[in-house]
């Protein structure tokens, strides 16, 4: 029986598919969910996540969020995802400079605003380290 | 019968009141094409925290955290999106309709200037006016359910509620009363949904009765999908209002577009019978003189 896979960001529907195996970051670690597994919820670090279907492997990159494990449904919420074919390598290391220069720059900025510029900052991270170690 | 001086004057007027409606219409479709792109972008992510909620919601015990407590309801507090300018058809009248018939004791909090106009002038209680710019940012519409959650935890008000124009089509909006805050009774309205689609509520019990694993634990995961919830789900509704007010801009300008047109042409008619009436009139009047001479 295999794994349907949803992952779903406020912008868009990101990623469908029918998948073996998926390992998804989590607060406490990596959570590798095979068919099967029992009802879980958890909250979703930034980090990768990654899919295995049939000898296929992807990579996504996710920030913040929620996975939901059902049945042989598997929900993931988040904040950002990305798949690894879209990262523009470019364009994140300019977000995540300007990202960094305007922490550098605030200094009694509005905290949700600099939570979110942090987030960006790790997000822009974890894109760029899994872009480079595939090269 | 008018003049052609009269006839004439009406011809103008008509014709600026086209080309007025004409621009507002090119102005709101263009707004609504855009609109409708963010607000239907976002409806997935809204129903499946909805539907995450209600997994969580059969799973935990209430008394974990106070969005989850039913209280007895004495006051509703009611979030009332509306647009900030009329002209939008009976966008804004349809959902001050749905306010007249709540008689239960409510506080209001409007989004949108003609809804602050309308709960002060039918004297209702109106706890605070915001307003969002088109393009929704998630941060103008956090400061509202952040205003909503306090007023929900400090006991001002004991139910959450969001009333606005759902979306469906360019052509069809409908007034929605959804509630939002407790969340016991999120999950009537689930049930209420899932029942309406034809499926029994009570078709998975095996499902829920299964122990389900929180990571880390039942009450971080609440403390962060909780607030999250409340504000995403606001967020989608003000979409949903913006992308339903560009529509109804568009449809009833369209309208008052064709109405005009149409009345042009009446008009149009109407001067050339005048004006042929009075060249005729004259030549009469010519020949008539030469016979006497």
């Amino acid at each position: 029986m295999p794994l349907t896979l949803e992952i779903v960001t406020p912008d868009a529907r990101v990623y469908t598919a029918t998948i073996d195996t998926v390992v998804i970051p989590t607060v406490e670690g990596e959570v590798g969910i095979l068919p099967g597994h029992i009802p879980l919820l958890a909250q979703v670090e930034h980090g990768e996540l990654r899919v295995t279907k049939g000898s296929d492997n992807q990579l996504l990159a996710v920030s913040g969020g929620f996975v939901e494990v059902e049945g042989d449904r598997v929900h993931v919420l988040a904040e950002h995802a990305i798949t690894e074919e879209k990262i523009d390598e470019k364009a994140v290391e300019e977000a995540l400079k300007r990202a960094e220069q305007e922490l550098a720059e605030a200094k009694d900025i509005d905290p949700a605003q600099y939570e979110r510029l942090q987030n960006l900052v790790r997000y822009s991270g974890v894109q760029l380290g899994l872009k480079r170690r595939r090269r | 019968m008018a003049s052609t001086r009269d006839i004439r004057r009406r011809i103008k007027s008509v014709k600026n009141t086209r080309q007025i409606t004409k621009a507002m219409e090119l102005v709101a479709a263009s707004k609504m094409k855009k609109a409708q792109q963010a607000a239907l972008a976002g409806r997935p992510y809204a129903e499946l925290m909805a539907r995450m909620l209600a997994a969580i919601a059969d799973r935990v015990e209430e008394a974990q955290h106070p969005f989850l407590v039913k209280r007895e309801v004495k006051t509703r507090g009611i979030i009332l999106v509306t647009s900030d300018k009329g002209l939008a058809g009976p966008l804004n009248a349809n959902l001050f309709k749905i306010v007249t018939e709540i008689k239960t004791p409510a506080k209001y909090v409007a989004v949108g200037r003609k809804g602050a106009q309308f709960i002060a002038r039918t004297h209702r209680d109106l706890l605070a006016d915001f307003s969002v710019t088109d393009r929704v940012a998630f941060a103008e519409v956090k400061v509202v359910a952040e205003f909503m959650v306090k007023q929900y935890l400090e006991g001002a008000v004991d139910t959450v509620e969001i009333l606005w124009p759902r979306f469906r089509n360019t052509l069809v909006q409908t007034p929605t009363l959804l509630p939002l805050l407790p969340l016991a009774s999120v999950r009537d309205v689930i049930a209420d949904l899932k029942s309406d689609a034809g499926h029994t509520p009570a078709a998975a019990p095996g499902a829920a009765e299964q122990q389900m694993i929180f990571e880390p634990d039942p009450l971080s995961v609440l403390n962060a999908l909780l607030p999250l919830y409340v504000n995403r789900e606001i967020h989608q509704q003000v979409l949903d209002a913006k992308a339903s007010e560009h529509s109804a801009r568009m449809v009833a300008m369209k309208t008052a577009k064709d109405n005009a047109t149409k009345l042009l042409g009446e008009l149009t008619l109407e001067y050339n019978k005048a004006r042929q009436a009075a060249i005729t009139q004259e030549i009469l009047e010519i020949a008539a003189a030469q016979f006497a001479a």
